[in-house]
C-alpha cells in the first residue's frame, strides 16, 4: 500500500460540520432564553453575543465544509476554488469577532459588577428608607397613644414613690450638694420639728455631735454612702432626736456629686425606753439590796432602842446620863424612819389598800403643807378633774408620794413660785401631773434622781430617799412615774424652766369617786 | 444609572460588532478588490487566518483564566464553559497545525487532491501524521460546542430556579 485514504477525515468533516451547526443553534437558543430570563444580567448578554458569533462561525464554517464536500462529490471542484477564499475570509473574520467579544468580556464584567454593586447598595438603601419611613409613619400614627401611655406610667410611678415618700414613718430627705434640704417628707418634718416648707435648712448643721457630722460628710464624699450612722440631731425647737441614718450621694453624668438623699429612723422613743428599762432594772436591784439591808439593821436597831428605853427608866431624869440616853433614843428612832423608808421603797412594808379618791388624798396633803408653802411664797393651783375614778391603793403611802413631790417642788423654788397639780383620767389610767416653776433638773443628774440616797440638798438636810420611796410606792401600785425638765412649752429661758412629774395609776374598773368610798 | 450603564455597554458592543460586520462585508463582496492602497500577495490570506486562530486561542485562554479566578466557578455551568474554552483552544491549535502542515506537504504527498479519492502518500512522516490527525479537528470542535450547550443549559436551569450563578 503506497497511500492511505483520507475518506475518514472527509466523513468526520461532513458529520462534524453538521453537528456543529446544530449544537451552535442549540447554544444560541439557551443563551437567548437566559437573556430573556434576566435581561439586566451582563454575563448572559455576553454569552448571547458569544453564541451569536459562534453560531455564525459554525454555520459559515460548517456550510463551507459541506458545500466543499458536495461540490467535490459532483466534480465541481472549480466552483469551490472560487468560493474557498470567500469562505476562508468569512471564517477568519468571525474568529476575530469572537475573539474581540471575549477580550472585552472582563471590562464589561467589571463595569457590570460596579453597576450591580451600586444598584444593590441603592436598593438596600431604598429598602431601609422604606422601612424607616414605615416605622416613622407608624410612630407618628401612634405617637399620641405612646405619649399618653408613657405619661400614665410616669404618673403611676410618681404617685407610687410620692406615696411611699409622704406616708413613710421614717425621715426621708433630699439635699443639694451644699447639704441644704430640698425636699423632706412629713415624718422628717415632724422628727426635726421643721416649720414652713420654704425654710432653708442645712442638714449637716442639725448634727449635735461634730464627730458624727464629720463622719457623715467624709463618708459621703469618699465612699458615696453612709450606712446606719447613729446621730443626735437638734430639732428646730431645740429638742434632741436620735436618728439612725442611711444616706447616699447623688452623682451627675460626669461623676460629680450634685446632692444627697437619705432615710433616717427616729430612735428617740426606743432610746428613751431602753434607758427607762435600764433604770428600772437598776432600781429593782437597788430595792432588793435596800430591803436586805433594812431587815438586817432593823433587828439590832430595835434592841438598841429597847435597851436605851429600859436604861432610861433606871436613871434619874435631868441627869447628864439621862440626857445622853435621850440622844441615843432620838437617833435610833431617826434610823428606824430611814429603815422604814427603805422598806417602803423596796415595797416590803405592809400595805393597807382600799378604794381611794386621789383628789381627796392630794387635798389632804395640801391641807397640811399649804401653810408652810405660803410662808415660802409658793402658791398652789388645783386643776382637779370633777369625776375621777377610784384608785385601789394604800392611802397613807400615796399621801407620802405627794408629800415628797410637793416638798421637792418647794425646795426647787427657794424664792417662791407656783405648784400646779392636775388630775385627769384617760383610757384606763389616772394621770396626775405635779408641775412647778422651779430651777428644773440639771441634765447631768437626770438619770440619778430616783436613786436611793441621791440628793442635791446640803448634808443633813435630806436623806436622798424621798423620790426613791415615791418611785417604789408608784411601782407597788402598778403605776408609772416620769419627769420632764424643762417643762415642754414653758418657753422659759434661764434657770426657771420648771419640772413636771407625770404619774399614772390604774383605776378601778367603772368605779367613780363617791364620798362614801373615799378613804 | 443602571439603565444608563447598560445602554453604554450595548452601544459599545454594537459598535464593535458593526465594525466586524463591515470588514466582513467588504471581504465578502470584494475580496480581490484593491480596497487598500497597498496590494498584498496570496500568502497574506493564510497568515491572517493563522493569526486569527492564535488570537482566538489566546482569547479563549484568557476567558478560561478569568472564569477560573472569579466567583463564577461556584456553578457547574462555568466548569462546562471552561471545558468549552479548553477544547476550542485545542481545536484552534489543531487547525493552526493542520494549516501549517498542509503548507509543508508537496503535490506528490496528496494523491487525487480535490476529489473523493484523495489519499495521502506513504510513508508516514511526522508532517503527514500531524496533517492526518488535524484533519479530524471536528473531534475537538463538536465536543467543545457540546460543552457550551451543556454550560448554557445549566445556567438556564439555575436561572429558572432563581439561583445565583
Amino acid at each position: 500500500m503506497n497511500s492511505i485514504s483520507l475518506l475518514p477525515t472527509v466523513l468526520v468533516d461532513f458529520l462534524g460540520s453538521a453537528l456543529a451547526i446544530v449544537l451552535a443553534f442549540m447554544a444560541l437558543g439557551y443563551s437567548r432564553k437566559l437573556v430573556r430570563l434576566e435581561p439586566d444580567n451582563f454575563i448572559w448578554g455576553f454569552l448571547w453575543y458569544l453564541c451569536i458569533a459562534m453560531t455564525v462561525f459554525s454555520l459559515s464554517r460548517g456550510v463551507g465544509h459541506i458545500v466543499r464536500i458536495v461540490l467535490v462529490y459532483f466534480d465541481q471542484g472549480r466552483i469551490w476554488q472560487q468560493l474557498s477564499p470567500l469562505s476562508g475570509g468569512i471564517n477568519t473574520t468571525l474568529m476575530i469577532s469572537v475573539s474581540a467579544v471575549i477580550i472585552y468580556y472582563h471590562k464589561g464584567l467589571e463595569a457590570y459588577k460596579a453597576v450591580r454593586t451600586k444598584a444593590e447598595k441603592l436598593a438596600d438603601a431604598n429598602r431601609r428608607l422604606e422601612a424607616s419611613s414605615s416605622e416613622l409613619v407608624a410612630l407618628n400614627t401612634n405617637l399620641e397613644g405612646i405619649v399618653e401611655d408613657r405619661t400614665r406610667d410616669l404618673s403611676k410611678s410618681e404617685k407610687k414613690f410620692r406615696n411611699f415618700f409622704e406616708n413613710s414613718h421614717d425621715l426621708i430627705y433630699f439635699s443639694d450638694s451644699d447639704g441644704t434640704i430640698t425636699d423632706i417628707n412629713k415624718s422628717g418634718r415632724a422628727a426635726l420639728r421643721l416649720g414652713t416648707e420654704g425654710e432653708k435648712i442645712n442638714f449637716p448643721e442639725l448634727f449635735v455631735d461634730a464627730t458624727s457630722r464629720e463622719k457623715y460628710l467624709s463618708e459621703l464624699q469618699h465612699r458615696g454612702f453612709v450606712s446606719d450612722l447613729e446621730m443626735e440631731c437638734r430639732g428646730m425647737d431645740g429638742s434632741s432626736r436620735y436618728i439612725l441614718l442611711t444616706a447616699n450621694a447623688v452623682y451627675d453624668g460626669k461623676g460629680n456629686i450634685v446632692g444627697y438623699e437619705g432615710i433616717g429612723k427616729d430612735m428617740t422613743r426606743l432610746r428613751t425606753m431602753t434607758e427607762q428599762l435600764i433604770n428600772h432594772e437598776k432600781m429593782a436591784s437597788v430595792g432588793e439590796m435596800a430591803a436586805g439591808v433594812a431587815h438586817e439593821i432593823n433587828t439590832p436597831l430595835g434592841v438598841i432602842l429597847g435597851y436605851t428605853q429600859l436604861m432610861m427608866d433606871d436613871v434619874e431624869e435631868g441627869s447628864e446620863f439621862h440626857d445622853s440616853l435621850l440622844v441615843i433614843e432620838r437617833q435610833s428612832k431617826a434610823c428606824r424612819r430611814i429603815v422604814s423608808d427603805l422598806l417602803k421603797f423596796s415595797r416590803q412594808a405592809e400595805s393597807a389598800k382600799s378604794h381611794i379618791n386621789m383628789n381627796e388624798v392630794i387635798e389632804e396633803v395640801l391641807a397640811v403643807l399649804e401653810h408652810s408653802l405660803g410662808l415660802h411664797g409658793v402658791t398652789v393651783e388645783r386643776q382637779f378633774a370633777c369625776e375621777l375614778p377610784l384608785v385601789y391603793g394604800d392611802a397613807e403611802k400615796l399621801r407620802q408620794v405627794f408629800l415628797n413631790l410637793v416638798n421637792n417642788s418647794q425646795y426647787a423654788m427657794p424664792d417662791g413660785g407656783k405648784i400646779t397639780i392636775r388630775t385627769d383620767c384617760r383610757a384606763a389610767a389616772l394621770e396626775i401631773d405635779v408641775i412647778d416653776t422651779g430651777s428644773g433638773v440639771p441634765d447631768e443628774v437626770k438619770n440619778r434622781i430616783f436613786d436611793p440616797f441621791f440628793t442635791t440638798k446640803e448634808v443633813g438636810k435630806g436623806t436622798g430617799l424621798g423620790l426613791s420611796v415615791t418611785y417604789g410606792i408608784i411601782q407597788e401600785h402598778g403605776g408609772t412615774i416620769e419627769f420632764e425638765s424643762p417643762v415642754a412649752g414653758s418657753g422659759g429661758a434661764g434657770e426657771n424652766q420648771g419640772t413636771v412629774f407625770h404619774i399614772t395609776l390604774p383605776v378601778v374598773g367603772g368605779a367613780q369617786a363617791s364620798p362614801a368610798e373615799s378613804a | 444609572m443602571m439603565r444608563q450603564k447598560k445602554h453604554i455597554h450595548t452601544s459599545y458592543n454594537c459598535q464593535v460588532l458593526g465594525c466586524g460586520v463591515l470588514v466582513g462585508c467588504l471581504l465578502v463582496l470584494a475580496p480581490e478588490s484593491g480596497w487598500a492602497l497597498q496590494t498584498h500577495g496570496a500568502p497574506e490570506g493564510i497568515y491572517v487566518h493563522q493569526l486569527a486562530h492564535v488570537l482566538f486561542m489566546a482569547a479563549l485562554g484568557y476567558l478560561y483564566w478569568h472564569t477560573r479566578k472569579t466567583q463564577h466557578r461556584q456553578s457547574s455551568g462555568w466548569r462546562y464553559l471552561q471545558v468549552f474554552c479548553v477544547l476550542l483552544s485545542l481545536w484552534n491549535g489543531a487547525a493552526f497545525l493542520g494549516h501549517e502542515m498542509l503548507g509543508h506537504l508537496s503535490a506528490m504527498d496528496l494523491i487525487n487532491r480535490g476529489t473523493w479519492q484523495e489519499e495521502l502518500a506513504l510513508p508516514f512522516t511526522p508532517t503527514k501524521l500531524v496533517y492526518y490527525v488535524t484533519r479530524l479537528d471536528h473531534l475537538l470542535f463538536v465536543p467543545a460546542l457540546a460543552a457550551l450547550v451543556i454550560s448554557l443549559r445549566t445556567f438556564c436551569r439555575e436561572a429558572e430556579r432563581g439561583g445565583s450563578v
